[in-house]
């Protein structure tokens, strides 16, 4: 039991902070229903700042669902119901007065498949800025292009092809683009949906430092199906099961110390 | 289980070298053929059946686009014409138009023929010539007032009976009494080929004149410009309507039973007989709204409501092709739905909904029967200026021309399928071209 845990290499020192900060985002209740399907029961979450919380589980657990939860994009799902309070800076986003497409740019969303838009690498990025009106001028946008991107560390690789298709570069590079396109909008929370189960191993790598980096910046929330990824990169870890919240907590308690014993087995690989 | 040996367990259930297998393998094979063949056979007959409509069109109707003429020396007597020196050219204009020509025909005939003097023989010798060759005589003095006076070879249009033997259209060996030239016109015509005088040109007048009685005067213009309008306000009218209402149906509508009944209904309106729409169109915008009849305006509203559920369903098809992921990409931006379909959603499906839309408007450029019911089957001669005035439409003028009994029109009916058609090829490469271009792949 001990050596696998080992293995997974839990990044122990960042997690074990004794003051929590404020949470950025806390779900207090959520229920979800597709049809008459009950998908989550009863969810309480805590999502902090600077911090990468990874939401674990075997398929059809849940955690998706409760990725989309975050920026309602089960809106755009026709038998999906969303009951309960989540809460952004202790603002209820399910809340009929709240706007849906700025709580969109306020919470970003990268996806599990890259999906670049099939234009320009240049108009990928601007693309945001535009329809929300955050960069006045070419001058502001080009700026706006430029530091994405460097952020997203795909400067290098693409910057004398702007204008060439998003969809020509490779899949790392293209999911690259799209935490860029997100970033371009500076958004507080960021939503990671798989976003490496497209990729090859270095490209995994590639972004896993990147939201590494992006961390000190953004609140981050990954769904992965990756043990590894989770306890490299995650400070928070919650495992779902069944459309239930099982545990949560600090990643290196959940990786070494699990309470519950669902989460023991799936962690160490013997379910799920 | 367990007291099953593991070595009975046999490695190979099927021995792939048996005679069996063998067998089983040819058949596969001969089967293979056979379905290849047949497929073969049924595209062969297919060519086979479209070879076959356009040889016979193209062998009968290649010979609509020339026309024949016959020179004569024309004494442009002083006498007839008038004095034209001192007059100014729309004066002239004028003045042509009323002079005697057909005098100056006959006479110039005479002189030819001077045995010919009965009046039933000038009249029979007259016959050989269009009405049309009167304004070929008309044109000479009017381009060249000064050959007043003078006997000048003009190129005369020739009449639909002699274009017609000229062609070979009509049999020197049938009796006189079945043949539309008498044995005398034969002797004449024979006469001016002797001389030379007879050559087959390109009839320019079919592009250029709308219907006639005369076969050799009909042209296809004042139909390709009605085909124009009413495909014009086909094309203003159900492009809109049928790309707003497939966004609507396939991006904001709610998916319940009355968008199923809309749906259902869609798809059966088109597969509704479009004299139907005609029989609509007719009680609607004519009788109803009282619109003027035989209009290429209410041509192109009945043959819209005719083409609305082709382009309905191809950009519902266009749309749907459309990739999921793009759409949330865009929504996940913070990009309203609104912003999503029309920055994303509409342009990549605008090469589907631009082929299904010139394909219905092929469809719609073919289209004979409900213009019929609103009254654009009527003999118009004149070009229409505006989508207000009474015009007719290519196929119908087709439609016309084949119902005539005259045998010149047998080939202007050929002709002008054979100009649908060219347009109907160009709308269908114009789809695949624009489909090409604008695909965008990813």
């Amino acid at each position: 039991m001990v050596n696998k845990m080992n293995v997974l290499n839990v990044n122990e020192g960042q997690t074990t902070s004794v003051q929590e900060p404020e949470p950025k985002m806390k779900a207090k209740k959520v229920n979800v229903y597709y049809g008459n399907n009950h998908a989550l029961k009863d969810i309480d979450l805590n999502i902090n700042p600077n911090e990468v919380t990874a939401l674990i589980g075997p398929s059809g657990c849940g955690k998706s669902t409760f990725l989309r939860c975050l920026n309602r994009m089960n809106d755009t799902i026709e038998s999906c119901r969303v009951e309960g309070t989540i809460l952004l800076d202790n603002q209820n986003i399910n809340d009929k007065k709240i706007d849906v497409v700025q709580l969109r740019a306020r919470i970003g969303m990268v996806f599990q498949k890259p999906n670049p838009f099939p234009k320009s690498i240049y108009d990928n990025i601007a693309y945001g800025p535009r329809i929300h009106g955050i960069a006045n001028n070419r001058g502001d946008l080009d700026e706006i292009v430029h530091s994405s991107l460097k952020k997203a560390g795909l400067w290098k690789e693409v910057h004398d092809r702007l204008d060439a298709s998003g969809t020509s570069l490779s899949g790392g590079q293209q999911q690259r683009l799209c935490i860029a396109r997100t970033i371009a909008i500076e958004p507080e929370v960021i939503l990671m949906d798989e976003p490496c189960s497209a990729l090859d191993p270095i490209a995994t790598a590639i972004i896993e430092e990147l939201i590494e980096d992006l961390k000190s910046r953004y609140a981050i929330v990954i769904v992965t199906h990756s043990m590894q990824q989770a306890a490299r990169i995650s400070q928070k870890t919650a495992f779902f099961h069944l459309g239930k919240l099982m545990e949560h907590g600090d990643t290196a308690t959940i990786f070494t110390n699990p309470t519950h014993e669902k989460t023991k087995d799936y962690i160490t690989g013997r379910y799920g | 289980m367990t007291d099953i040996p593991e070595n009975d367990v046999p490695l190979a259930r099927v021995d792939w070298n048996s005679p069996e297998q063998s067998a089983r393998l040819k058949k596969r094979y001969r089967t293979e053929k056979i379905f290849k063949s047949l497929a073969v056979l049924s595209l062969a007959t297919a060519i086979a059946a479209l070879m076959v409509v356009m040889v016979s069109i193209f062998t009968t109707g290649i010979s609509g686009f020339t026309e024949t003429r016959i020179e004569l020396d024309v004494t442009l007597d002083a006498n007839v014409v008038g004095d034209i020196a001192n007059m100014s050219r729309p004066e002239l204009e004028t003045h042509i138009a009323s002079i005697n020509v057909n005098n100056i025909l006959v006479r110039s005939l005479q002189a030819k023929f001077p045995d010919v003097t009965k009046r039933a023989d000038v009249f029979a010798l007259l016959r050989l010539f269009s009405v049309g060759a009167q304004s070929d005589i008309r044109k000479v003095i009017l381009d060249d007032p000064t050959l007043v006076g003078q006997t000048v070879p003009i190129s005369l249009l020739a009449g639909s009976d002699v274009d017609m033997l000229m062609k070979g259209n009509i049999s020197r060996e049938v009796e006189q009494a079945d043949r539309k030239i008498t044995d005398q016109q034969l002797a004449w015509v024979d006469q001016f080929n002797e001389e030379g005088k007879v050559e087959q040109g390109i009839n320019w007048t079919f592009f250029t004149s709308g219907d006639s009685r005369e076969p050799e005067l009909a042209g296809i213009w004042s139909a390709t410009v009605g085909s124009f309008l009413t495909l014009l306000v086909t094309f203003l009218i159900s492009f809109p309507v049928g790309v707003g209402s497939a966004i609507y149906l396939e991006e904001f509508a709610p998916k319940n039973r009355f968008t199923d009944l809309i749906e259902i209904n869609i798809n059966n309106l088109a597969a509704v007989p479009s004299i139907i729409f005609g029989l609509l169109g007719l009680a609607i915008f004519i009788n109803f709204i009282e619109l003027p009849r035989s209009a290429p305006l209410v041509g192109g509203l009945t043959l819209a409501l005719m083409t609305l559920p082709t382009i309905i369903i191809t950009a519902r098809a266009a749309i749907k092709a459309v990739p999921p992921s793009i759409k949330e990409a865009a929504i996940g931006l913070g990009a309203s739905h609104m912003q999503t379909v029309f920055h994303h959603v509409l342009p990549l499906s605008m090469p589907g909904i631009l082929t299904g839309s010139i394909i219905g408007m092929a469809q719609a450029l073919g289209e004979t029967a409900p213009l019929l019911m609103i009254g654009m089957v009527a003999f118009i001669v004149d070009t229409p200026g505006g989508i207000l005035e009474a015009s007719t439409a290519l196929p119908v003028q087709v439609y016309l021309w084949a119902d005539s009994p005259e045998r010149g029109f047998l080939e202007k009916t050929s002709a002008a399928i054979m100009v649908l058609l060219a347009f109907l090829i160009i709308m269908n490469g114009l789809a695949i071209w624009l489909r090409q271009k604008f695909e965008k792949k990813w």
